[in-house]
């Protein structure tokens, strides 16, 4: 706005009766404030460029109207009044009219009393406006995780706008929409937290009213033991630079500084948490301590008389059908655990902790202290904020291009041939891409340009149809999708959503045309891949035609491979099958006589190995998974922490506990019994040709039957099903 | 079990087993100096291959007690049991040449013919109540639970009411002591464990007097109802007076009340239903309280009486 | 349901998870009741076991005859050290029977067991199953040589031989000459008597019968002592016919005159030849000396029958002459003529007097079987007997034949039995042995009685 180092011209005035001298081009408000003299004001900053919105910095010029001070620049002789009898009233008048389609007591008079527009109404005197107010809220947004926005505060100061545009340069912010209907808008008028926003917070700190607010995360989350960080101190640290220092200030106490002894727990696996953990200093090691085991059940299959046993067993023990080859645990960190050894090191740089932190789900691994070590623990919010810090997040990406890719891409079975030399190129050149949660990532029938593997979150892959939408799977960490397209119609077959803070490793096409090229041992097991979802899809959706859509799919029938039936005209109800489940798993049930009715039939509570299963979402080690045959199955490293049996629509998983032997932490050597829980779901019984609960059904009433094969003639019909809620 | 035609080779098998024996036993009728008798080849075949018959038949309740055990499928054994426990009957009739005999062979007769007749009985039921059962219940739970289910069911109804119309007075119930008792179950509770406190009803709109007729029927009649289903003459155990009592309430309160109204209701049907399925149940299954224990004891005398009648 | 959308999982969620480990009261009573009536039963036969009381293991009540055993299973089921069946044997039955063999050239002897079933109710232990005899009968082998009897007998109404007289045609041994034919005809009784019908019984009685005869002596030679009857006597059998008697049946229409000297139709008595002449001698010895004027014996002069005149004479016999010459007559009259009517006489040559042939009545037709008449008397006589009508020989069986018995004996529901043992006995009584008494009181009623000391008491 100055032309610094030029000698200006001086211009004199009068301001409120008193002569003043100042350089050439200076608004009459920086003239007055210069000389003392406070004008009112809500759109003006002093950082940011005059907009001359709000008009309440009117003063009297001597012209035929009022202007505003912050955006008029002063002339030779001329004569201001900023505080006569009749600009006061204009002001108040101005501020009246703001107050009347302002809220009151905003969010930020409620929390900190500083909202500007109301302590310069109640300056004026102004309590009750005589203007109406707005019949209609103009909304808020409520998407980002660590600044809320309430439309109806906002006076449209364009001060955020300014803030984010010219102070920060992230050119997020702007304006939307006409005459009474404008408004603040992010990107395309987009919610804020699937903007491209970075959560710098220069917004909020601009904002003069409880518009744009610190959501002020709850700071107890993170206990009273630790220290609470300055945000000076923060700022010092290189992953904050670029952060707004007075956002960092709000957010106090939503970030902490912990020490850990060399030894000490810094998460267990399993539990619940919401922060996630950056290592300042020393070194950590990550591990799973429940047993790398899956629950097996058997016994019955050596001789006929013998009880049916669950134990834990590994798959080198107990191979399943289809059994993985997957040599990775994937965790919530930037490593991956080898299957056979679940260990891994953590250093300086290194954060982990954000599956938890940003989706909430459970802990995926152990951290322990493996030295003296440093770290900060910080709440979504924070960790938002630094994720969407482009220092921080060149960080992670290096960290994870360099250390994660290598073994994440080989987790993938398929790619275990890569060779050195092309996963560093891929180093190089992969793109690594964030969603939010309900982000469209890709859209069925779009033209296809990349591969994806999964990094992080659950990926919806749906397909739409005449009638609604089917999803076809859910991905997590380690699966890969868009091979379809690439290798065929060009097309993308079915449409992917992230379900929750979903992370991707995008892998563009042409090197992925290339890979093929090199690589034609994995183009062919991609093939095979692509062509075996290819045809699963026909194969569903030519079902779906096929059926009506009524309560069979309401009931989430149809998405069920397998269900576990009762004929109730010839059920008994004596229960025999749930003593037999119970039997065949060591006195706990995985079945409850307990459902919503088909037709003649209890559809009773035991896994239905749904096509969509929901199981699935949220397993922090990817320990469910589906078999090919699409079979619902847990995999050993499932840490128990029974987010699957929450998900489960149906109720249908259950923990199993176990008594394992551990070492104690506190004293290293003993062995101390704890009891571990496994997730388990019906099995079938495997080993058995029938399960247990249809083998002791005396009444031929218990069936385990493919639901559409068995319905298909009830199906077929137009029979009334009992009706139901 | 419901006798249907998948019972086809089991009938058929039985009538030509009942055929064989009936001819046998014409033939051994005609042709002995003393007509059929019990210790004659013929007779101890009878009587060996109809205790074995009966042994059989008894032997399904220890194969329930192991359900796990891959000694064929249970309702394989349930048709043996139904069948060859029924063809025991005249087996041990063709055994005992129709006559009753000495005192013990006539208790043992006796417990053979009630036994028959109630395992019959029982089919009979089994064959009729689930279809029964199914149409008239479909709100129908586990019998076993129904106590619980209800204390849940009060709960609720508590909940609503007390959303409708203000506290209710009502001192916390010993509501659910058995729930929490599970500790081998933690585990497999997880799952379960969601708090139903998320189903806070928001409290309506509706003013102290206007409420009042819900509140005192709530009271008077229906938590009582609640606390005592099993009361017959209770005017809401009956369906179409239930249906009149509301419709009575849902003129004299506010239309903002009715939604609470209508769930109360739908607690109140799903009470009579539950009722109805214990009714039900203990038909289906209260037979066997005569069915099994004579069984035992039938087969605990057979014993006697074959060791004392190879004695004698 | 505003309330409650129902879904699987919320109704899950209501459930208990180990509810099925909680017994409920149903399965509570059931398990109570399994435990408590096998209990009871146990405690039953103990009961019965403490009190020696083995009667419950019976498989049925005793027979009447034996039914004061019912106690003592011991008597019959014998045990032996170290066997464990304890069965019936013949040694049992025989302490308190003899049961002499059916005949001596049968090639096995069966059990008593084998046809005697007991416990099977209070029924008559005798009354076998044909089977039984059959298992013989039915082909017929003997020890030694070809079977005395009909080689194939297999029961009453299937193959049964005729009876035997009927069968070889031998006829009635008997030597009365008889025309039945006459006699059931209308018969004028005595010269200027009634007429008269004749009924069966008035000459085919049994001893039991004691009714007065009709056609008996009216002055009965020997008056027999009014003694009164002995009730205690064994009561007389009414099964079989006894042989009809001529001082019951024959005496009223068969007078056995000998001379009208004497008043009254006096007759001789029906006895010896040998009697009648000693009492001829002395009626007419006795008659002489009364009448010493008959000594003188005129004969009318008359024509004979040749038409050759008779001169009239005058004869004074001696008594003892005239007591020969009358003795002779009336003897002539008896034997040519009163007595041969229905006796067969024989006149051995240089004897003076006949001699009677026995009468020959066969009262026992069926010597392998028995009849009673008792048991069919509510049936007229010539219902079976149906020749007695017409039968005018002597030789003419009137029994009837076994198709007649069959009308009413045969198999099935409405009829009268036709077992072997109704007709047949197995066992040749006539060689039983007596049976020494083995038991005391106590043995027989067990051992609550011999403890009591009071057999009376015993039940």
């Amino acid at each position: 706005m100055s032309a610094g180092g030029q000698a200006l011209r001086q211009v004199e005035l009068t301001i409120d009766g008193k002569k003043v001298v100042v350089p050439e081009g200076t608004t009459v408000f920086d003239a007055a404030r210069l000389n003392a003299i406070s004008i009112p004001t809500l759109c003006h900053q002093q950082n940011e460029a005059p907009v001359g919105v709000c008009r309440v910095c009117v003063v009297d010029v001597g012209a035929r109207v009022f202007t505003a001070a912050c955006v008029r620049a002063v002339e030779p002789g001329m004569v201001v009044t900023t505080n006569s009898e009749k600009v006061r009233r204009a002001r108040r008048t101005l501020v009246e009219l703001l107050m009347s389609d302002h809220p009151s007591p905003c969010a930020r008079q409620q929390h900190s009393r500083d909202c500007e527009l109301e302590t310069l109404a109640k300056l004026e005197g102004i309590t009750q406006p005589r203007f109406a107010p707005r019949s209609t809220s103009r909304g808020k947004d409520d998407s980002s995780l660590s600044i809320a926005v309430a439309f109806d505060a906002c006076i449209l100061c364009d001060r955020c706008i300014r803030g984010c545009n010219d102070i920060r340069g992230n050119l997020v912010l702007g304006r939307t929409g006409k005459g009474a209907q404008t408004g603040i808008a992010f990107d395309h008028n987009r919610p804020m937290g699937e903007s491209t926003c970075v959560s710098c917070g220069e917004c909020m700190v601009s904002c003069p009213t409880g518009a744009l607010t610190n959501k002020g995360t709850v700071h107890a989350a993170l206990g009273p033991d630790a220290r609470p960080v300055t945000s000076e101190e923060l700022l010092q640290l290189p992953v904050f630079k670029g952060v707004s220092g007075t956002f960092l200030e709000l957010n106090k106490g939503a970030i902490v500084q912990r020490h850990f002894q060399r030894g000490d727990m810094v998460c267990r696996e399993g539990e619940y948490g919401s922060t996630a953990f950056y290592i300042l200093e020393g070194q950590a090691q990550v591990s799973i301590s429940s047993p790398i085991a899956h629950v097996k059940t058997d016994g019955g299959a050596r001789g006929f008389l013998s009880r049916l046993k669950s134990s834990l067993a590994r798959r080198q023990e107990d191979r399943r059908e289809e059994e993985a080859q997957q040599r990775y645990i994937p965790t919530d960190g930037p490593v991956d655990l080898a299957y056979e050894n679940p260990v891994a090191e953590l250093g300086p740089g290194d954060l982990f902790g954000e599956m938890t932190c940003m989706n909430y789900y459970p802990r995926s691994a152990t951290v322990r202290a493996q030295t003296d070590c440093t770290m900060l623990e910080m709440l979504r919010n924070v960790l938002d904020i630094l994720q969407k810090n482009k220092t921080f997040r060149e960080q992670l990406e290096g960290t994870y291009r360099q250390r994660a890719l290598d073994s994440h891409l080989r987790g993938v079975p398929i790619f275990a041939g890569l060779t050195d030399d092309f996963i560093n190129h891929l180093r190089e050149t992969v793109e690594l891409t964030r969603y939010a949660p309900g982000e469209v990532i890709c859209r069925q029938g779009e033209p296809a340009d990349s591969f994806y593997l999964v990094r992080l979150g659950f990926v919806k892959v749906s397909e739409t149809y005449p009638g609604g939408e089917l999803v076809l799977a859910y991905l997590s960490r380690g699966n890969y999708f868009g091979e379809i397209g690439l290798l065929g119609v060009g097309q993308r077959s079915a449409t992917c959503t992230a379900l929750d803070h979903v992370e991707l490793v995008r892998i563009a096409s042409a090197d992925f045309q290339l890979m093929m090229g090199w690589f034609p041992q994995v183009r062919r097991s991609l093939e095979a891949v692509a062509q075996e979802r290819l045809q699963q899809n026909r194969e569903r959706l030519s079902l779906v035609r096929s059926v009506p859509l009524d309560r069979f799919l309401a009931q989430g029938l149809m998405e069920a491979q397998s269900l576990l039936i009762l004929n109730l005209e010839n059920c008994t109800r004596c229960d025999a099958c749930v003593r037999a489940c119970a039997d065949a798993h060591d006195g706990v049930t995985r079945l409850v006589r307990e459902g919503l009715r088909f037709d003649k039939y209890l559809v009773a509570t035991s896994c239905r190995q749904c096509r969509d299963p929901l199981c699935m979402v949220g397993c922090p080690v990817g320990s469910i998974r589906r078999r090919h045959s699409l079979e619902v199955i847990i995999e050993d490293w499932c840490i128990g922490c029974g987010l699957c049996a929450r998900n489960c629509p149906y109720g249908n998983i259950n923990l199993h506990p176990f008594e394992v032997t551990q070492g104690e932490p506190a004293l290293p050597g003993r062995e101390m019994a704890v009891i571990q829980q496994k997730a388990t779901s019906c099995d079938l019984c495997t080993g058995h040709k029938e399960p247990s609960c249809v083998y002791a059904c005396p009444h031929d009433a218990a069936h385990r039957v493919n639901p559409r094969e068995f319905f298909a003639r009830t199906l077929g019909s137009p029979t009334a099903g009992v009706p139901e809620s | 079990m419901r006798i249907d035609h998948t019972h086809k080779k089991w009938f058929i098998a039985s009538v030509a087993l009942l055929a064989l024996a009936g001819a046998a036993y014409a033939w051994s009728a005609w042709s002995s100096p003393h007509g059929p008798k019990g210790g004659s080849a013929l007779g101890l075949t009878f009587g060996i291959v109809g205790s074995a018959f009966m042994l059989f038949a008894g032997l399904l309740a220890p194969r329930k007690k192991v359900p796990v055990w891959r000694a064929g499928r249970a309702q394989t054994w349930m048709r043996g049991h139904l069948w060859l426990g029924l063809l025991s009957l005249p087996l041990i009739l063709f055994h005992g040449g129709f006559h009753f005999g000495g005192t013990l062979s006539t208790v043992l007769m006796v417990l053979l013919i009630f036994v028959t007749a109630s395992g019959v009985f029982g089919a009979a039921l089994q064959h009729y109540l689930p279809e029964l059962m199914t149409r008239e219940v479909p709100l129908e739970t586990i019998f076993e639970e129904i106590d619980h289910v209800r204390a849940q069911l009060r709960a609720e109804a508590d909940q609503i009411a007390s959303a409708a119309c203000g506290s209710l007075g009502l001192a916390a119930g010993p509501e659910e002591p058995t729930d929490t008792s599970d500790s081998r179950l933690a585990g497999g509770t997880t799952a379960y464990k969601q708090p139903t406190a998320a189903a806070s009803v928001a409290v309506l709109a509706v003013t102290e007097e206007e409420c009042a007729p819900l509140r005192s029927f709530y009271l008077r009649e229906m938590r009582p109802f609640l606390e005592n289903p099993g009361a017959r003459s209770h005017p809401l155990g009956d369906a179409a007076q239930a249906r009149s009592v509301f419709q009575e309430l849902r003129r004299r309160l506010p239309p903002a009340a009715h939604d609470a109204l209508k769930d109360l209701e739908d607690i109140c049907e799903e009470e009579r239903q539950l009722n109805r399925q214990a009714r039900l149940h203990y038909w289906l299954h209260g037979w066997l309280l005569l069915h099994v224990p004579l069984s035992l004891a039938l087969l605990l005398l057979g014993a006697v009486h074959a060791a004392m009648a190879l004695r004698y | 349901m505003g309330r409650f959308q129902r879904t699987t999982r919320k109704l899950a969620q209501r459930i208990n998870l180990n509810y099925f480990e909680r017994p409920h009261p149903l399965r509570r009573w059931r398990l109570l009741l399994s435990l408590a009536l096998p209990a009871a039963a146990v405690l039953w036969l103990g009961w019965h076991g403490a009190a020696r009381d083995n009667r419950v293991y019976s498989s049925g009540a005793l027979s009447s005859a034996h039914a004061v055993l019912a106690a003592e299973c011991g008597l019959c089921h014998i045990s032996r050290a170290g066997v464990f069946r304890e069965h019936a044997n013949d040694q049992a039955c025989l302490a308190c029977h003899d049961g002499p063999i059916h005949h001596a050239n049968q090639t096995f002897t069966p059990s008593c067991a084998s046809c005697h079933a007991e416990h099977r109710g209070p029924v008559r232990l005798a009354a076998i199953s044909d089977r039984n005899c059959t298992q013989c009968h039915a082909n017929l082998q003997a020890r030694s040589g070809p079977p005395a009897y009909e080689r194939i007998i297999e029961g009453f109404s299937a193959r049964h031989p005729q009876i035997g007289v009927l069968r070889t045609g031998k006829g009635d041994p008997g030597t009365i000459k008889l025309n039945h034919m006459l006699h059931m005809k209308p018969i004028r009784v005595g010269p200027n008597g009634p007429i008269t019908q004749l009924e069966c019984e008035d000459c085919h009685r049994t001893p039991a019968m004691n009714e007065p005869w009709r056609f008996a002596e009216t002055k009965p030679a020997i008056t027999p002592a009014a003694a009164k009857p002995d009730p205690l006597a064994p009561a007389p059998t009414r099964a079989l016919m006894t042989p009809p008697k001529y001082a019951k049946t024959c005496a009223a229409c068969h007078l056995l005159t000998f001379d009208r000297r004497f008043q009254d139709n006096e007759v001789v008595p029906h006895d010896t030849p040998e009697v009648i002449h000693g009492f001829l001698v002395k009626k007419f010895a006795a008659y002489v000396a009364a009448h010493p004027l008959e000594l003188r014996v005129v004969r009318e002069p008359d024509r004979s029958v040749t038409g050759r005149p008779v001169p009239a004479s005058v004869r004074v016999l001696t008594p003892l002459q005239w007591v020969a010459e009358r003795t002779a007559e009336a003897e002539e009259l008896l034997w040519r003529k009163t007595c041969k009517q229905c006796h067969a006489l024989h006149f051995p040559s240089g004897a003076a007097l006949p001699q009677v042939a026995s009468s020959n009545i066969t009262v026992r037709w069926m010597p392998q079987a028995v009849f009673d008449h008792e048991k069919h008397r509510m049936m007229t006589c010539v219902s079976c007997h149906a020749g007695a009508d017409t039968s005018q020989a002597t030789s003419d069986v009137l029994l009837p034949g076994i198709a007649t018995c069959r009308s009413c004996h045969h198999p099935g529901e409405d009829a009268a039995g036709a077992r072997c043992f109704e007709c047949h006995t197995y066992h040749d009584w006539s060689k039983e042995k007596s049976v020494k008494g083995r038991y005391a009181f106590h043995n027989l009623l067990g051992v609550s009685a011999a403890r009591a000391g009071e057999p009376s008491q015993a039940k």
